[in-house]
């Protein structure tokens, strides 16, 4: 199974950085997503998930995103529901989630995921510092 | 004709920033820098100008009725945007062209946004995050996310043209 690693772009639209690592198992979405295709960006990404959780044991999601627009939103939505799924078939995910300390709405936002997912994510806060 | 003006705060008009012309991925990107250089007294206001900025955008480029191609050739909405700065708060405001039958759903979700607790907006947030998308992908939460960003009522305005279309005026206040 290949590896996903894209690098983070402001050159058209606002790409983020994209590691997601299949001999690990560990997987990270950092930076900003603003993107003209969303729905081509991130089914990727769903379909690597997917198919990654088939033969695995256990996966650590990382989010680390300073904006995502609405779009975005959904599919953040899609790839939490691949996880949830891998869960109650038995895998063990870990999911942590970091946030500018500062940054309630973005805090809010994680919780509504957390709500809506029904999965334990970690929140993180950090600064820039 | 497009045209943009960065400017530190106008005594006269409280202008910060305006541009009237096509919306793609390059002015966006132009827009978005402009944008983070110029409000730059207060880092968290600026984030949700940035935010609310590329929601409404995203708006005109895909929507506006009035649209030309980019220099790939695709067709992209026109629209305007204007930013202004008061004492306590930034005014930011977007307007494109559009038809009476556009209009009328946008309307009515805007006083139904209006309407709601902060909390109901999340929740309604929630559920439209599990709906499918829509044909252009915006996922139909641009405007609640506005609306929960800015965290004040989304005002509009709607302006008959002369060819018998209408010009959509959306904006929103975000407090210091």
């Amino acid at each position: 199974m290949n590896d996903i690693h894209i690098q983070e772009s402001r050159d058209s639209y606002i790409i983020p950085a994209v590691d997601f690592v299949a001999s690990t198992g560990k997987c990270i979405i950092k930076g900003e997503s603003f993107l003209e295709e969303t729905s081509k960006f991130y089914t990727e990404l769903v379909d690597w998930l997917k198919d990654y959780v088939k033969n695995a044991k256990e996966i650590e999601f990382i989010l680390q995103l300073k904006y995502f627009n609405t779009s975005t939103s959904k599919w953040i939505l899609k790839m939490l529901s691949v996880l949830k799924q891998f869960e109650l078939d038995g895998g063990k995910v870990k999911v942590l989630w970091y946030y500018y300390q500062d940054d309630a709405d973005m805090r809010d936002d994680i919780k509504d995921y957390i709500y809506g997912s029904n999965l334990n994510i970690d929140m993180v806060p950090f600064t820039d510092n | 004709m497009e045209s943009v003006n960065t400017n530190k705060r106008r005594a006269t008009d409280n202008v910060c920033i305006s541009y009237t012309g096509l919306f793609d991925s390059e002015i966006l990107t132009i827009l978005a820098q402009g944008i983070e250089g110029t409000l730059t007294s207060n880092d968290k206001v600026t984030k949700k100008v940035f935010k609310i900025f590329l929601e409404l955008a995203q708006n005109i480029s895909q929507y506006s009725l009035e649209r030309e191609p980019n220099s790939s050739g695709e067709s992209m909405g026109v629209g305007t945007m204007l930013i202004k700065e008061y004492d306590d708060y930034f005014q930011f405001s977007t307007g494109n062209k559009t038809t009476m039958e556009s209009i009328i759903p946008v309307i009515e979700k805007c006083d139904n946004i209006n309407s709601m607790t902060r909390e109901k907006l999340r929740e309604y947030r929630r559920l439209q995050r599990n709906m499918p998308a829509s044909q252009k992908g915006g996922g139909n939460i641009g405007l609640i996310q506005v609306a929960l960003t800015a965290d004040n009522p989304i005002e509009y305005g709607v302006v008959k043209c002369e060819d018998n279309n209408y010009f959509y005026i959306v904006s929103v206040k975000i407090n210091k």
